[in-house]
């Protein structure tokens, strides 16, 4: 069953080109933006699956609030497969647009544009749009992103395909919250892959906050991730830590 | 299955988001690095606006844990933060760049 579960993922990458697969180190993202705030971004992420080489990405990012509703941030993006060298995959873009003042709508709600130059042109550029929400119930946050993806100018045949994110915490105190999170692929936004092709997954995380004195603040948020379907990763480890100045 | 009840409902969410209106609004001022009035008394279950005019030169962060709220303030400007409907209790903010000084709270009754 794993074995044929395998073989229909590996037709389908190779069918619809670059897959639109979560990468290890990637994050759920928030709809809030800090304007004048800048910040160093170091994210990592490493996942092992069964029968396969581990899969590592890293990402170097410095981010900055343009405005109160607009917030920028540029990536550097490596990665590592089995027990070849690390490799610089690609430059990203991030984008997130605030909608609203947090609480003034029943939701808060931002929207994410990233853009991705990957280092192999044959992969082209990689377009990931989608909106990002968040819901308070008192101590308890809940955010849920779906975001769209696709390759363009790539060699392989181009789909847009449809992801998710999301995360419940519980804000216990601000240097230790707990939760979980978890992220998921589904394959072509409106044709879905079957259910042993798409990726699930989830697992707790804890998050946190450290202010450093003035404008300086150290973030962090770590997760272990399992499998909730036969095409995913079976543990993913993630981490991002942010320094705020 | 559960992935797309969850996209629905979260999708539902966003489309049925309602303008807030003509929620009470509270003054706060920032001054000298400090707040005043550090207590402001809201009504509990209440959505309510806090309107915070930091008169100092420099920014400042308005922060609570307690409110999950963070909103930076330019210098010389204004800024609307909303909070609520809140439970009984009280809820500490700080001015994040200032935090020895700029302290207050909220309380709901």
């Amino acid at each position: 069953m794993k074995a044929r579960a395998a073989a229909a993922a590996l037709l389908i990458a190779a069918t619809y080109g670059p897959s639109a697969y979560a990468d290890p180190d990637d994050y759920v993202a928030l709809p809030g933006v800090e304007y004048g705030e800048r910040e160093l971004e170091l994210r990592f992420g490493t996942a092992t699956k069964s029968g396969e080489d581990r899969a590592s990405a890293a990402s170097l990012a410095f981010g900055y609030g343009l405005t109160p509703w607009w917030a920028t941030e540029v990536y550097a993006k490596y990665n590592r497969s089995g027990s070849e060298a690390t490799r610089f995959d690609a430059i990203e873009w991030e984008n997130k647009f605030e909608i609203g003042e947090p609480g003034q709508y029943f939701v808060d709600m931002g929207f994410l544009v990233e853009l991705e130059w990957a280092n192999d042109r044959a992969e082209g550029y990689e377009l990931r749009i989608g909106p990002l929400f968040q819901k308070d119930f008192g101590l308890v946050q809940t955010n849920f992103n779906f975001l769209l993806e696709r390759h363009f100018r790539s060699d392989e045949h181009e789909v847009t395909e449809l992801g998710y994110q999301w995360q419940v915490k519980y804000r216990w105190r601000p240097e230790f919250e707990f939760g979980l999170q978890g992220f998921g692929d589904v394959g072509k936004w409106n044709d879905w892959d079957p259910h042993d092709v798409q990726t699930h997954t989830v697992g707790p995380a804890i998050f946190g906050k450290f202010p450093l004195g003035g404008q300086q603040v150290f973030k962090y948020n770590a997760a272990v991730l399992f499998k909730a379907s036969s095409a995913a990763a079976d543990r993913t480890l993630r981490a991002q830590l942010e320094y705020e100045f | 299955m559960t992935v797309r009840l969850l996209v629905a409902a979260y999708a539902l969410l966003g489309v049925t988001a309602v303008l807030a209106a003509g929620e009470p609004e509270f003054a706060i001022t920032l001054r000298d690095r400090q707040f005043t009035p550090a207590e402001i008394r809201i009504p509990a279950g209440v959505k309510v606006k806090l309107v915070v005019d930091n008169q100092d030169a420099g920014p400042e962060e308005f922060d609570s844990h307690a409110l999950n709220r963070e909103k930076v303030i330019p210098g010389k400007t204004k800024a609307t933060i909303f909070i609520g409907p809140l439970a009984p209790g009280r809820y500490p903010f700080i001015g994040e760049f200032n935090a020895t000084t700029a302290r207050g709270e909220v309380v709901a009754q």
